[in-house]
This record gives C-alpha cells, structure tokens and sequence, in this order.
C-alpha cells in the first residue's frame, strides 16, 4: 500500500497565479461577510452587488490571465502538492489545464449574471426574490414583522460568491478528497439559498430541506465509494487510480466496480441524473427564480467539469468496469427527462425536466471517450448555461398579483401583450430544443457527432436515442411557444414587470449569446476544443 | 479468533444495531439516543483498529458535539418529540426499504467478503499514526483542510442568514 | 473506430477532384450570381418588417411583401440570364457568404450553391411563389389577419429558397426547418379552430420524425466524411467502392426518411391531408407546388450517396410506387376538393419519387415533373380556391356540380390543369409523367414490370379520380343549397389563375423541344445512359397509357356527369370505405406509435408518481395559497426520494454485478 504521507513533512508548492482565480472569488465572499457586519443597512445591497460582480470579473481577468500566461511562465499543469523526494511520488490537489480553466471562466461569467439577476429589487430595498427571514413560518407574526422592519436578505451575495468559489475547485481538484470537500462547499450555499424565496415560503422551504437530505444522502455515497477506491488503489489521487489500474493489483479488484460507480452517484446526482434526479424538480421549483437560473447553469457545469476529470483522468483507465452503468444512467437520464417534461404543467418544473434531459444529452458527450467529446462537452455546457440563466430570467418577470406565474395556462396569450418577452422567451425555447441558428443545435450536433464518433456502437445507440429524445422535447417547447402566441389570454392575465437595468443585460446577453453561438460557434468551438486535454 | 477480533464483533454488531434502531423508532428522543450509542461505538471501532486519533475525534465530534446538538435543538424548538401517526412512514414504504437495505447490504457482502483473504493489515504496528496523520493534513491535505473552514464559515452564515428573527424591535434588524 | 473528421480532414481535396462527375465544377461566384443571398434576404426581410412592425405595417404590409417577393424573382432571372450566358460546365457558381462554423479542422462556410438544379427551383419558387402573394391579396382580402398571413407567406419564400440554395447539408436542414416552421404557423392560421390546430400540430409531429432522419444522416456524413458541405460529401460519396455499403445505406434510408416526412410519402403521409385546413393559397404554394416537393430535391441533390447505396435507392422506388398508387386510391373516395386534391398531390409527388430512385434515368423527368406539377396543382388548388370563394367556403363536391357556367374563367383554367394531369398530349403533364413511366420500364428482371406496372396503372386511376373531381364540381346536375350564388372571382385571383394555366398548357411542350430541360439538367444529375430501352416498346406503352387514360375518364364520366351524383355520400364498398379513412393510415399510427408513446409515459409517470404532479396540476391548487393546498403540490416525501435513489443504485450496481 502506498503511504498516505511522505516521511518527512514537506511543504506544498503552489503557484498562487494558477490559482488567483480561486483566490479572488473567496476573498471578494469574505469581504462580502465583512460588509454585512459592518457597512450600514441601505447602502450594503449596492455594496455586495457591485462587490461581487467586480470580484468575478476580476477572476475572470485572472482566468485570461492564467490560460493566456503573456509571460510564458506556464501556470497550467498540476500545482497545490508535491513531489516526495525519495520515492519520486507525487502528490498534487490542483490540476490547472484547459478544461478547468475553460470551466472556471464559463462559470464566473454564468455567475455574474446569476448575481445580476439575484440582485433585481422591483424598487424595494432588499433583492426582491428573497425572504428577509428564513426560517419564520409562512404567514407568520415574525415574518410580517421582519417584512415591516425592512430587514433585508444581502447574505445572499457571500453566499453566492461561495458557490461559485466552491463551483470552481470542483472541476479543478485532483483527487477524491478534494472534490468531496469543494462538493461541499458548492452545495451547502446551495441548500441555503434554495429555501429562501420571498414567496411561496413553504414550497421553498421544503425544496431546501429535501436537497439538503438527499444532498447529503448522494454525499454519503460518494465517501462511501471514495473509500472504496481507496481501498483499491490505496491513494485518492487521480494520477495514482489511473495507474493503480493500469498495473492492476488484483487481489483488490473487487472495489473498483462499486467504487467507481458509487462515486459517480454522487456527481451524478448534482447534474440531475436518473434515477438520482427526484429533487431537481421540486428544488427548481420551489428556490427562488434567479437561484434556480444559477442552479441549473452554474452548478451543472461545475458537476460535469468533475465528472470529465474523473472519466478521463482517474479512472480512465477503468472505463471498462464502470462505462455500463453510466450508459444506463444517461439512457434513463434521457429518456425520462423528455418523456415527463410533455406531462408538466408548470413552467418552473418543466424547465427541470428539461434539464434532466440536457444533463442526459451532455452525458452522451462525455461518454465519446475522447478529446472531441470533451470540447463538445464544454461547449454544450457554456451555451446552455447562458440560455438557461435567461430563461429563468425571463420566468422571474412575468407575475401575477406580485407573485411569480408559473402556471403554464398563465402564460397563455403573453406573446400577443408582451411580444418581446415572449419572443426572447420563444427563441430560447428553440434554443432547447435545437433548433439550427441557435447555440442548442450546435451543442447538440457537437455532443452526438462526437458520440457517433468515437463511442463506437454504444455511443451511436446513445447518440440515435439522444435523436429521439430530443425530438420527444421540441413538443414540449413548441408548445409553451404555441401557448404564448396562439392561445387567448386568460381574463385575470398575467403581467410583465418591467425589471431592472441589471436583469435586463442578464437576460438580453443570455439571450444574444444564444444566438450568436448558433450563428457563429466558431470561436467558442475551437476555444472549446483547444482546452479539452487534461493534464495528470 | 483473537480478542481484538471478538471485541471489533461485538462493537460492530452495537454500532449496526443501533444504527438501526435509530432509524426504526417512532420516538424522535430515542432516535437521537440511539445514534448516540451507534457513533459511540464506531468509536470503540477505531479505537480497536489502533487508530486513537480518529477514535476520540468520533467521540468528541459526533458524541459530545452533534448528537447533543440535537438534543439542543429538540428541546429548544419545542417540536413534538412523540410518534406522529401522519408523518410517519407507511408499511409498504417500510417493507421496501428493508428489501433495498437488505439488498444493499447483500450486495455489499458479496463484492466485499471475498476480498477479506487478501486485505491483512498489522494492526499492532499501524502504518498511520497521529503524527503521520498530522503530517498528512498539514501537507498534502491542507488545501482541502483549509477548504473545510471555509465550509463551515458558509455554515456559519447560512445558519444566520436562514433563521434571523427580526421580533419586535423595530430598527437594525441585522 | 476512427478519430473523426481530424483524420479524415487531409483527405478532402482529393476527392473534391472525383466530384466534378457528377456535380459539376462549382466555381465561385461572379457577376449578379454573386448577389444570390438576395433570394433570401428580400422575402425574409418583407416577413421581419411585418411581424415587427405590427399593426402600422397592416395597410400596406401585404403590398409590400407580394413586391418583395416579386423582387427575388426579378434578381432569380436575372441570375438565370446569367447562366444562361455561360457555358454549360461553368453554370454552377458558389457563393460564399461567411465562415460558419471552424472548429479545429472542420470548417464550414454558410454559401450557396447556384446551380442548374437550384436555379430550376428557383425560378418556380419566386414565379409560383408571388402569384400565390397576388392571389391572396384577393383570398385573403377580409381576413382580419392578412398581415401575419403574408408575413408567413415571405418567411416560407425566404426559407424554402434557402433550403434549395443551401450549399450544405446543414444550411439545407436549416432551410428544412424554416419552411417547416412556415407550414406549421400556416396550416395553424385559423387556430380559432381547434381541428385546424390539431391538424398543424399533426403535421408538426409527422415532420419530427422526418426530421430525425435528417438529423442522424447529418451525423453520418460528418463522421464518415467528415464534412458535410454538398461538395466534400457528395464528392466522396461518389469516389467510394463498394467498402462501405453499410454506412452508405443507413445515410440513404436516413435521408430517405426525412424526405418521406417532408413530402408526406409512404408511410410518413399522413399529415398532408389534414394540412388542408390552412388557406388555400398555402396549400396551393406549400402543400402542392413547392415545399413538399423538397423530399424529391434532396433525393436527387444526394444522388451520388445512392448511387452508391443500391439498397437505399431500391427503397426510394419502392416508397414512391406505395405512395403514388395509395394517393391515387384514396383520391378516388375523398368528396372534398382539397382533400382530393391533396391526395392527388401524394399520389403525384409518389411519381417522382419513382422517377429519382431510378437513378440517372429518372432524375431529370423527376426534377421535370416537378416543375410542370407545381404549374398544374397550383393552379387547381387556386381553381379550388375560386370556387370555395364563390360557394360560401363548402368544400364537399357533393354540393358542386354545374359550376362551368357560372365560373368559366375558373373552369377553362382547371380544366387545362386536368388535361395536364392526366397526361393528354400536349399538355404539360404528358411530357413529364409519361417520361417517368416509361423510364420505369427501364431495367432488368422483375423491377420493370412491378415499378412500370405501378406507374401505369397509377395513371389510370389518376385520369380517374381527377375527371371525378372535375366533373363533380363543373359538370352534372346542380346540386347547390338555395343560398349559394356562385360567381366569378375577382381579376387580382382570375389572373394569377390563367398565368398558372397557360403554364399547364404548354410548359411542357416548351421545354421538352430539343431535350432543353434534361440537357439543362445533365451537368447536375449525369447523362441519361445509352442503350437504355424500356422492356415494353414505346409506342405500344404511349398507347397503352392513353387508352387507360381514356377508360378512367369515361369512367368517371359515366358515374360523375351522365348519372346524378347523391348529395350524401353512399356507404360504398368496403375499399371505398377504407379509402375514405385514407386507408387507416392514422389507425395504424395510432396503433404502432402513440399507444406505445402514451403507455410509455405513463408508466413513467407512475414510476416518478411523486414527483410529477401531473394528477393535482390545476390552476387553483398553484394560485390558491394555503397551505393544505401547497403541500400537496410537492407530494414527494424526502424519505421515498432517497428511496429511489437507493433503488437506482442496487438495481444498476447489481446488473454490472451480475453481468461481471
């Protein structure tokens, strides 16, 4: 068995340009903690907001930096550990490369619009999607007094910015340990802020308590496999896995399978695979609109960052023991998520299911086993991010007697009253469904030629039902579209408020980005498919 | 057999048991009871595997910490501690999840027992000792050490975000 | 296994070389032919200034789209003037608009690719296309949402002429879903009406499944040549040996299948009679003369992928021999003139579909009896269109009948199309169908006589049911209600009519004189083989056609004007019955893929029970705000959740168990 630690202490190497990024966005969330405990009441929402966005913008400037290195010194590679001097055996917690880079960049631009749209106030104090107290019962004395004294819900933004940072390690970390623990980090802000919508309090509150649950229930299995594949090849480190199976020692091999498998569970969980899929509806629901829109694209995105390091750099060697079981994963993945998003009748539950069905399709894409799946991966990722933080956007606008309609028979005849909205709305649809000269085809053509390619038979099988899947999925958004222009408005019809300048940009740049990765892919393609080799 | 064996048999089987009934009872104070016991044991686990530090960090974690923090919150919430027929679990729902928790278990057995022949580990000269494992955490691991208080920073604050009262004290709410 | 295109990617060039065969050297762009994205551009601008310029544009708005629509035109002939000036080999010219797509070594330029074969459709777009936008204007003159309907009508012109342009597969399959979305919002145009709506959606789902195809021949291409712009693709496709036969039949069957949905052929054909319920002037321009007939054009333009898939193009025959002689059945039991002519349209477009699956023998007619259809069927859907306009809207025949004196500008113009139709020398019709079932004749073994045989008796059963039409509507007894005053259509709808007509009459003839029309296409779709002799001699096959012809229509003649025809259909035999029901098609449907469907996701639906709240859904358990109510919303407990996920997790762990 290989030691957990060296003889002697040794101290860890760290680049800390590599990981300015990382650094950036934690130190911006802990001065956000800083200023809710200091800056005064009426100014502390202008402060976190503008704090958070320039943060994030400051790491993606740092994210540039990195990939771009002006002065050649070659921050990508592994970092954050060491090599032991006397056995040559190294031990690194980061691997800074292209995927984790091109993730770490993806997010925090998707984060800046999520915070843009979280921090939409409708005039009033405090960011208008959030409960100023929590934990106080639906309806309550308490509540309606904390509404009375004006108290406000600015931890949001730290927490945020939380997230994000956790949602940055994700994809970078280079061992089990450490993906557990950013898991962790990315998740419990997620918890939170799930539970903290201004209305529809209960619905709220028991989505959080139901991911907080089954979070840390899809938690205890990934330790559980963690420890598995320790007991297998004796180290959690990527590089060490990888070779553990390559020279295969046998007497352990029993691990590997349940292992494998079982720390898939847990990440699968988090993009919302089938059979681990149960709460994204009811949390997509239930969280408040602009936290759902950051869920589903940011949170993704981090969760298949993890997943392709693990496919291609920890077990790759061991794709053949678990590859079975994630193809059945995706088959379920697909199939369930198009099928039961044509019986949804709210739209907030219906845009879950379709992102069970999108993580069903990114799936495929990881399953190509090769560089081309990857770029397609990333690519799928970045596009759907951006049209599903509009799209949530866009949900978050149109009300009804100042609480959000999500019904879907409120939303008929929108297009004829508010033909804007709704036409951003309908092209983002399209957009979900792949429909050519928007960014969803191009990730969809990307993920299944790429699966067609190099999976082989399975990956063609994947790739025909993927085809299928999707086709099933245009119903449903073909119908939310007839719904808005075709259909007659209910007599109490619904309303679009007018929203900020901040949520505006969010969902006008969402929206544009939509459609420019559809008409011109290019550059986000070839960035894509430039980043896609891992380091080990 | 040894003793060290007969003993980790007879701490395990309380720690497994217990587990279970801390998850069968109707009685939310006894559930927590239960699991008092249970993670006590898990102690007594390490303990008998030569692994101190862990051992005592069990106890004082999970044991003097959590599981009191429970209790903590129990009674402070005033929540109906007794069985509650509405909520509670139907027959059906039981009976299946003894099937999948024997499953599991099954399955488990199967992939792990075979493997028990090979894995010999001397127990009396540890690999890992306090020191190594001190080593270990302040070197490779301190990135994600480091992480951890970050998570709980998050937990801190998460905490306060969710369940601040603003009661009848009109002004700085916060 | 291979890399993909990486590896593939060197390899281009040489192929391109092998490509001139068969399509032609397509040079770039000069001169006007250079200004092609106009085609597109114009029509889609007219359709973007009406739907965003809302009520303001209402007065004008429909003005202006028929002149735009003129104007691509105008800039089609011009180019085709153009071409017409160069040499035959240096005709096809590509143009380049904009890098699409380069992603490591795939590079796609978004261009089009003018050629004879798209020049062809062209020119019957644009033409047929703004005599459609004239004749609306009086169709549709009352309709309070004339602005949309002409919005629609730019938008389809717009992307129908991008789908003939395209230069690759996957501009095409944009083009494909334009025109698609076209037809859809066109056939949905009365959505007051919920049959309407349910036929737009029907056609909807029928094109997914076309569509599907399309999407999976798409990825084919790209990983087996790893392009799929028409040059690299077609050019490759063309070089290959008999290696790859496999793949080379699935990308057929696969483009195949989507042509089917497109072109409502067997057994995708369902949609195209219920479409009917879109006005008449989209039925006439979408549903009869142009987008339907995009199923023949990508045959023919992937001509090469099956010729080199024999397989494939064996089944493309087989489907058109089905669906014309199924169209062609059904057509005889239909008493309303849309849904006849409808059926007649399937039966004509199965003709042509024959005609491209033959290979070189056949392209050409197909291409050919394409151009002379979309003159003919416009022009009977517009004679259709005439008379619903002056029999308030009634569209069963059973209530026509003497409708020649009181409509003879109408009736003269449908009866040249009939002519045409039927194949009577010298109409159009004759020059092109019966050059199809002549080179059905063509072959070896027992293909002639069946193809051959279908294609000839599918003419008699043509001149049949067409005559039945005609009579029933112009000849024989009246048999109109008291209040129905027919009368003459106004000169904006007689016009375009006669323009149509005069077309029917002697299109054919005209470009049949010296073999114009095949020479015109040869550098696209290859020489017509020597030596290729019909197994039945031509004059005795020329006779045997007319004197089917002839028997069809005394048939129709004796049943449909001497004798009186019942205002209510009889019971009828049990074919005429069938028929009437489109031969089951939609029971078939039914029965083979939504039962599945509908089990399918039920039983999903019971599998995710709590979380799907499918059962509660209603408005007043969303709205209502209680508590109870929103509990029961969410009806998953936490505890059955992680059941699930238990579930999922022995149940897969313990397959790979198993199976290790």
């Amino acid at each position: 068995m290989t030691a957990v630690a060296p003889a002697a202490f040794q101290q860890s190497n760290v680049d800390y340009v590599a990981i300015l990024p990382m650094l950036i966005v934690a130190s911006a969330a802990l001065v956000g903690v800083l200023v809710e405990a200091f800056a005064p009441r009426r100014r502390r929402h202008v402060i976190q907001v503008s704090l958070a966005v320039v943060g994030l913008l400051a790491a993606f400037a740092a994210v540039v930096w990195v990939a771009v290195d002006p002065n050649k010194v070659g921050h990508k590679g592994l970092t954050m550990g060491f090599t032991d001097g006397t056995t040559n055996h190294s031990v690194f917690a980061l691997a800074i490369d292209g995927p984790a880079l091109f993730m770490q960049g993806s997010i925090v631009l998707m984060g800046v619009l999520g915070i843009l749209t979280m921090a939409e106030r409708f005039g009033g104090v405090g960011p208008d999607a959030f409960t100023p107290s929590g934990a106080s019962t639906p309806g309550s004395a308490s509540e309606s007094a904390a509404a009375r004294a004006g108290a406000l819900t600015s931890e949001v933004f730290p927490l945020t910015m939380f997230a994000i940072f956790g949602m940055m390690i994700f994809p970078t970390t280079n061992d089990l340990i450490g993906m557990f623990v950013a898991l962790e980090v990315l998740s419990l802000p997620l918890y939170i802020l799930s539970g903290l919508a201004r209305r529809r309090r209960l619905l709220s509150q028991e989505a959080s308590l139901k991911y907080f649950l089954l979070g840390a229930f899809s938690s205890a299995f990934f330790l559980f496999g963690t420890a598995l594949l320790y007991g297998y090849a004796g180290s959690v480190y990527f590089g060490d896995l990888s070779k553990a199976v390559a020279t295969g020692p046998l007497a352990m091999n029993g691990l590997l399978l349940p292992g494998a498998f079982l720390v898939f569970v847990g990440l699968l969980f988090k993009v919302g695979a089938v059979p681990f899929h149960a709460w994204t509806p009811d949390v997509y629901q239930g969280a408040p609109t602009p936290v759902t829109g950051f869920m589903a694209a940011c949170t993704k995105a981090a969760a298949f960052g993890a997943i392709l390091r693990l496919a291609y750099v920890g077990l790759d060697t061991a794709r053949w023991e678990w590859t079975n079981a994630v193809v059945i994963v995706a088959i379920l993945t697909m199939v369930v998520g198009s099928v039961l998003s044509v019986t949804q009748t709210d739209m907030k539950r219906l845009l879950a299911y379709s992102s069970i069905a999108h993580a069903g399709f990114i799936l495929v894409g990881v399953l190509a086993f090769d560089r081309k799946g990857v770029g397609a991966v990333l690519f799928y990722l970045v596009a759907y991010g951006f049209s599903t933080i509009a799209a949530f956007g866009i949900v978050s606008l149109v009300r009804q007697n100042g609480g959000e309609a999500t019904h879907l028979s409120q939303w008929a005849g929108l297009g004829k009253r508010y033909p804007l909205t709704a036409g951003a709305f309908a092209f983002l649809m399209l957009a979900f469904a792949g429909i050519p000269l928007t960014s969803g085809f191009v990730s969809k053509f990307g993920v299944f030629s790429a699966a067609i390619g190099t999976g082989g038979a399975t990956g063609t099988t994947l790739a025909v039902i993927g085809v299928v899947c999707s086709a099933i999925t245009v119903f449903v958004y073909a119908r939310v579209i007839v719904l808005m222009f075709f259909s007659d408005a209910p007599d109490d019809a619904v309303e679009v408020v007018t929203p900020s300048m901040a949520t505006t940009f969010s969902i006008a740049i969402g929206t544009l980005i939509t459609l420019a990765l559809g008409v011109l892919p290019s550059s986000l393609l070839d960035l894509a498919d430039r980043a896609s080799q891992f380091v080990r | 057999m040894t003793t060290r064996d007969l003993v980790f048999v007879v701490v395990g089987t309380i720690t497994a048991v217990s587990a279970l009934l801390a998850v069968t009872t109707r009685h939310v104070v006894h559930a927590a009871l239960w699991l008092l016991v249970s993670l006590g044991s898990l102690a007594g686990c390490y303990l008998v595997l030569g692994q101190e530090l862990v051992g005592l960090v069990q106890l004082l974690v999970y044991v003097g910490a959590i599981v009191v923090l429970v209790l903590f919150a129990l009674m402070l919430t005033r929540a109906p501690i007794g069985p509650q027929s509405e909520i509670s679990t139907p027959a059906w729902q039981r009976a299946l999840a003894v099937v999948l928790g024997g499953a599991t278990s099954a399955l488990l057995a199967a992939l792990l027992l075979p493997l028990l022949a090979s894995a010999q580990v001397d127990l009396d000269r540890p690999e890992t000792g306090t020191t190594q494992i001190a080593q270990a955490v302040f070197g490779t691991w301190v990135w994600p050490f480091e992480l951890l208080s970050v998570l709980l920073l998050v937990a801190l604050i998460g905490a306060f975000a969710v369940s601040r009262l603003v009661l009848h004290r009109e002004g700085e709410a916060a | 296994m291979h890399t993909g295109m990486g590896s593939l990617a060197h390899t281009v060039g040489t192929y391109a070389a092998g490509l001139a065969a068969h399509e032609g050297e397509a040079h770039a762009a000069t001169g006007f032919t250079a200004y092609a994205w106009l085609l597109v551009a114009l029509p889609l601008a007219g359709a973007t200034m009406l739907l965003l310029g809302g009520r303001r544009t209402d007065k004008f708005g429909p003005v202006v789209a028929t002149a735009l629509s003129w104007a691509a035109f105008v800039v089609g002939a011009i180019i085709f003037v153009e071409m017409l000036g160069r040499g035959a080999d240096s005709r096809a010219q590509n143009v380049t608009l904009y890098e699409w797509v380069t992603a490591g070594t795939f590079k796609l330029s978004a261009g089009m690719l003018v050629d004879q074969l798209s020049m062809v459709f062209v020119l019957l777009v644009t033409f047929v296309g703004s005599l459609i936008h004239v004749y609306s204007l009086g169709y549709m003159e009352h309709d309070p949402d004339k602005r949309r309907f002409f919005a629609y009508l730019n938008l389809f012109v717009g992307a129908m002429l991008l789908l003939v342009l395209a230069n690759s597969y996957l501009l095409l399959y944009v083009g494909w879903e334009g025109v698609g979305l076209a037809s859809y919002l066109l056939i949905g145009f009365w959505n007051w009406n919920p049959a309407y709506a349910t036929a737009a959606n029907k056609a909807f789902v029928v094109n997914r499944v076309g569509d599907f195809g399309l999407t999976v021949a798409l990825m084919l291409m790209f990983f087996h040549f790893g392009a799929v712009d028409f040059q690299t693709v077609l050019g490759k496709s063309a070089a290959l040996t008999g290696a790859n036969q496999g793949f080379m039949t699935a990308m057929g069957l696969m483009l195949l299948l989507g042509a089917c949905g497109k072109s409502a052929q067997f057994p995708l054909q369902s949609w195209l009679g219920d479409a009917m319920a879109g006005p008449t002037p989209v039925s006439a321009l979408i549903h009869a003369a142009t987008m339907v007939t995009a199923g023949v054009y990508l045959i023919v333009r992937s001509a090469p992928i099956f010729e080199a898939a024999p397989t494939a193009q064996l089944v493309v025959v087989i489907v058109g021999a089905i669906t014309l002689l199924f169209g062609a059945i059904v057509g005889c039991a239909k008493d309303d003139i849309k849904k006849a002519l409808a059926a007649s349209t399937m039966s004509q477009i199965g003709y042509m579909m024959l005609a491209a699956g033959l290979g070189p023998v056949g392209y050409a007619f197909a291409i050919f009896h394409l151009l002379t259809h979309g003159f003919f069927k416009a022009g009977m859907f517009l004679g259709a269109g005439s008379v619903m306009h002056g029999m308030n809207d009634k569209v069963d025949m059973r209530r026509f009948g003497g409708l020649s004196g009181a409509m003879k500008i109408t009736w003269a113009t449908f009866g040249l199309g009939w002519l045409a139709i039927l194949g009577v020398p010298p109409f159009s019709g004759y020059w092109s169908k019966d050059k199809i079932i002549e080179a059905a004749f063509i072959g070896e073994g027992w293909r002639p006589w069946v193809f051959g045989g279908a294609a000839l008796i599918g003419a008699g059963i043509t001149a049949f049911y067409m005559s039945r039409l005609f009579f029933m509507t112009f000849h024989g007894k009246k048999r109109w209600d008291a209040d129905d005053h027919p009368h003459e259509s106004p000169r904006i709808m007689t016009v375009p009519m006669i323009v149509l007509a005069v077309g029917s009459a002697f299109l054919g003839l005209i470009l049949s004189w010296n073999d114009m029309f095949v020479s015109w296409l040869e550098p696209v779709t290859g020489a017509e083989p020597e030596g290729a002799h019909p197994v039945v001699p031509v004059p005795l096959l020329l006779t045997l056609t007319l004197l089917l012809v002839a028997g069809g229509v005394f048939l129709a003649w004796m049943r449909y004007w001497r004798d009186d025809v019942p205002v209510t259909a009889p019971a009828g035999s049990l074919v005429t019955q069938a028929a009437r029901k489109d031969l089951y098609q939609d029971q078939v449907n039914e029965a083979l893929l939504m039962r599945p469907g509908i089990h399918l996701t039920r039983s999903l639906v019971f599998a995710d029970s709590k979380g799907v709240d499918g059962a509660v859904g209603g408005l007043a358990a969303l709205v209502g705000g209680t508590s109870s109510r929103l509990r029961k919303l969410q009806n998953g407990f936490a505890r059955s959740y992680a059941l699930t996920m238990l579930a999922g997790v022995v149940a897969i762990l313990g397959a790979l168990w198993v199976i290790s």
